[in-house]
């Protein structure tokens, strides 16, 4: 009696135990699940918004809500209300990585949702062909994106090549050296000769030989082998075609230039935006951090001490890094409100302020035309910084994202990365790469 | 016999809470999680049912088999050093003649109350290879030639992992433990010294003994506590060809990365299967001892 009692009481408390466990596991899954409830008390009660044709001077008027991870919006939806005053704009912003559950989970109940939301690159393709976009095409978007960046309009158009999100701006990457510091090493601080100077990973790898060598090794010319990733990402083919995995030949050049930069010393080893890597980006420690417009904030800027301080040139192809697209959710009641606010960031007026107030590049053609010349930015003294950026940006192939894109790139920086620490061979990355792959995306056939 | 027991029912109503609350939030998502494991579901389209399929997988799933074992390397390599230190410190301050020993026990406790991704950041940053604090005073001392990439080698990074953890809770465990030492009477040790008994065989042949019902508890909750760790090994990363990811880690990452919920729950499954297993073989060890 009594051993029966204690064995019922022993598996008993061993049930609890691992209940607790699963307990913990699932309400994590269930706060992702069901906390649409206390998301947004706002929702869609715009009861009054007067349908607008294109261009049309009626007054708008209605209520908007727009979701978003990233704080400018907040001034995007100022200057909208600012030139609409019987618009409400709505701006709820969820910072960090959650915002992607909590939208997908928003979406999938349809309770309280957005009628803009917004979607960063790292994950659109996994939204661009759901049944959540809008069909901006039907509304007469293309006509919106005609002048722009074409790998930016690219970027928000689904699978059969309808456009259904729309960025206001671009986010091209350069070369950014201290002028000081490349006089030192490079012998010139003119952006157009540092350009050439590293127009191929060749003369990168032969300049990165003689910069270590002529500083005893403690001068790198470059951050990290490992941001060839960033800059041929999206300068290559597309990993998955008609479901199978496709790796294009260019990453074994590119894998091995990478086992050249380590190898001789030419980059510092510190990943972007790590602690080590803006210490080295302040301090002039490596002499050319390839990052995108936008990161300016990593600049320690105090007193405006690095005013004029700094030089962008190319790097040996185009590259971008990240970008915001904002797309209008299918069912919501405020369609042709939305599209109006949709059409407002695609345009010149927008995103010349958006230009002037925070230095983040155009998506918009026409508004790099018209700055080439004139656009000066703190840093970079009298450089006209658009030059470099556009030249690069326009000829970065427009390519549509695809639920795979994002993910399988990161597999392969984690394969490849892994591979450069190593100095493994090319066929054991791409043997592990493919592993991970399989496991991750069964569907995905791999060879 | 029963009969004549009042068997008022408003007992129900104040017990009520605790059973509302763990349906709602701890019932309810565990067999929401068991229906998910039987669908096809990415979050963008309705499920669809596969049977079995998600556990076809998951048998069949290399990944998953490895975290489980970078689950229990970690698991032994932090409660190891981690039980004895907590056992000898707070055999140390349990002892009469220690002053500012309430100061040691707080300071010891201190780590606990940090979360634990803070502590996770922290020592990646010690850690880090080219501008970590560590690698610095390595080659100052002339340890080291050239810095060392803790995070690139699979056992340097399971036994970072595993000095995080056992770091955290040695405090916690020690707190435990003495209050263990504290509830032995203190006429068991004055028999002991009247019988002439050294320092030693009294700490052998009273203390522990009479410290095991402690020691089980210890060791049971660091075994759900252990195969459990996500936050500190999630900041330290997955380690070069995944070696330092956690059964809860593929977990996240299937579920919360890949958007795939219904093999995430299948996981979350299978993750539960093995904790119960190491539990029920604790317990099992437990009873044996009796």
């Amino acid at each position: 009696m009594k051993t029966t009692t204690k064995k019922w009481l022993t598996t008993a408390t061993s049930v609890v135990l691992a209940a607790g466990l699963l307990a913990g596991c699932g309400t994590s899954n269930n706060n992702n699940t069901t906390n649409t409830g206390d998301t947004n008390a706002g929702g869609n009660n715009a009861t009054t918004n007067t349908g607008t044709n294109n261009g049309g001077t009626q007054a708008l008027s209605g209520k908007l809500v727009i979701w978003t991870f990233f704080d400018q919006v907040k001034d995007m939806a100022e200057q909208f209300h600012a030139k609409n005053p019987g618009v409400t704009v709505d701006v709820k912003m969820f910072p960090g990585d959650q915002y992607q559950t909590k939208l997908l989970t928003a979406l999938q109940s349809g309770k309280d949702v957005p009628d803009i939301f917004d979607l960063e690159r790292g994950y659109i393709g996994k939204f661009i062909d759901s049944q959540f976009l809008t069909d901006l095409s039907a509304k007469g978007g293309d006509d919106l994106v005609k002048d722009y960046i074409p790998y930016v309009q690219a970027l928000g158009r689904s699978t059969d090549g309808k456009l259904k999100a729309i960025s206001d701006h671009s986010s091209p990457g350069g070369f950014w050296y201290q002028k000081d510091i490349a006089k030192k090493y490079l012998g010139t601080d003119d952006p157009d000769k540092i350009s050439d100077m590293v127009s191929s990973w060749d003369k990168i790898i032969e300049l990165g030989k003689k910069v270590a060598a002529d500083s005893g090794g403690k001068e790198h010319l470059i951050q990290n082998a490992g941001d060839l990733f960033d800059i041929e990402a999206y300068n290559t083919q597309p990993w998955v075609k008609d479901g199978k995995l496709t790796i294009d030949p260019k990453w074994q050049t590119v894998y091995e230039n990478q086992l050249k930069i380590r190898a001789n010393n030419v980059d510092a080893k510190l990943p972007f935006m790590s602690a080590g890597w803006g210490n080295a980006l302040n301090d002039g420690s490596v002499v050319l951090t390839s990052m995108p417009a936008w990161a300016g904030f990593m600049i320690d800027n105090k007193d405006n001490k690095a005013n004029g301080k700094f030089g962008v040139a190319k790097t040996p192809e185009g590259f971008y890094v990240g970008g915001t697209y904002r797309g209008i959710y299918s069912k919501s009641p405020n369609q042709d409100l939305a599209y109006e606010f949709i059409k407002y960031i695609a345009g010149t007026e927008w995103q010349q302020h958006n230009l002037e107030k925070t230095g983040n590049m155009p998506g918009n053609g026409a508004v790099y035309e018209a700055n080439l010349d004139t656009y000066k930015s703190p840093f970079f003294g009298e450089q006209n910084i658009l030059k470099p950026y556009y030249e690069s940006v326009k000829a970065m192939p427009a390519i549509q994202p695809d639920k795979y894109g994002e993910d399988i790139l990161s597999k392969w920086r984690k394969a490849a990365g892994d591979g450069i620490a190593n100095n493994s061979s090319y066929d054991d990355v791409v043997a592990a790469f493919k592993k991970e792959v399989k496991n991750t995306f069964p569907e995905v056939s791999v060879d | 016999m029963g009969s004549k027991i009042n068997k008022s029912y408003y007992g129900y109503f104040f017990i009520a809470p605790f059973f509302i609350g763990f349906a709602v939030f701890g019932l309810a998502p565990i067999l929401y999680t068991l229906y998910l494991s039987f669908m096809k579901w990415d979050g963008f389209n309705a499920p669809v049912y596969v049977g079995f399929a998600n556990y076809t997988r998951l048998l069949h799933d290399s990944f998953f088999y490895q975290s489980i074992w970078n689950t229990l390397l970690i698991w032994v390599l932090s409660n190891t050093p981690q039980l004895i230190l907590a056992l000898l410190l707070a055999l140390i301050l349990n002892e009469k003649f220690i002053r500012g020993k309430h100061f040691f026990r707080a300071v010891y406790f201190f780590p606990q109350i940090i979360t634990p991704v803070t502590l996770g950041v922290i020592f990646s940053l010690m850690f880090d290879w080219q501008t970590g604090s560590i690698n610095k005073i390595l080659m100052y001392l002339g340890i080291v030639h050239d810095p060392v990439n803790w995070f690139n080698s699979p056992w340097w990074s399971r036994l970072i992992a595993s000095a995080v953890i056992c770091w955290q809770y040695f405090g916690f465990n020690m707190i435990v433990f003495i209050a263990g030492l504290q509830s032995i009477s203190n006429e068991v040790y004055e028999a002991a010294s009247i019988d002439g008994a050294t320092k030693k065989q009294t700490a052998l042949h009273i203390t522990l003994p009479l410290l095991r019902p402690v020691f089980l508890f210890v060791f049971i909750t660091s075994v759900i506590g252990g195969l459990q760790l996500f936050d500190a090994p999630l900041m330290l990363g997955d380690g070069p060809g995944n070696t330092s990811r956690t059964m809860v880690m593929y977990l996240y990452e299937t579920a919360f990365k890949n958007f795939d919920y219904s093999y995430g729950a299948a996981v979350a499954y299978g993750i539960f299967i093995v904790v119960m297993f190491f539990t029920a073989i604790t317990a099992r060890a437990s009873k044996l001892k009796d």
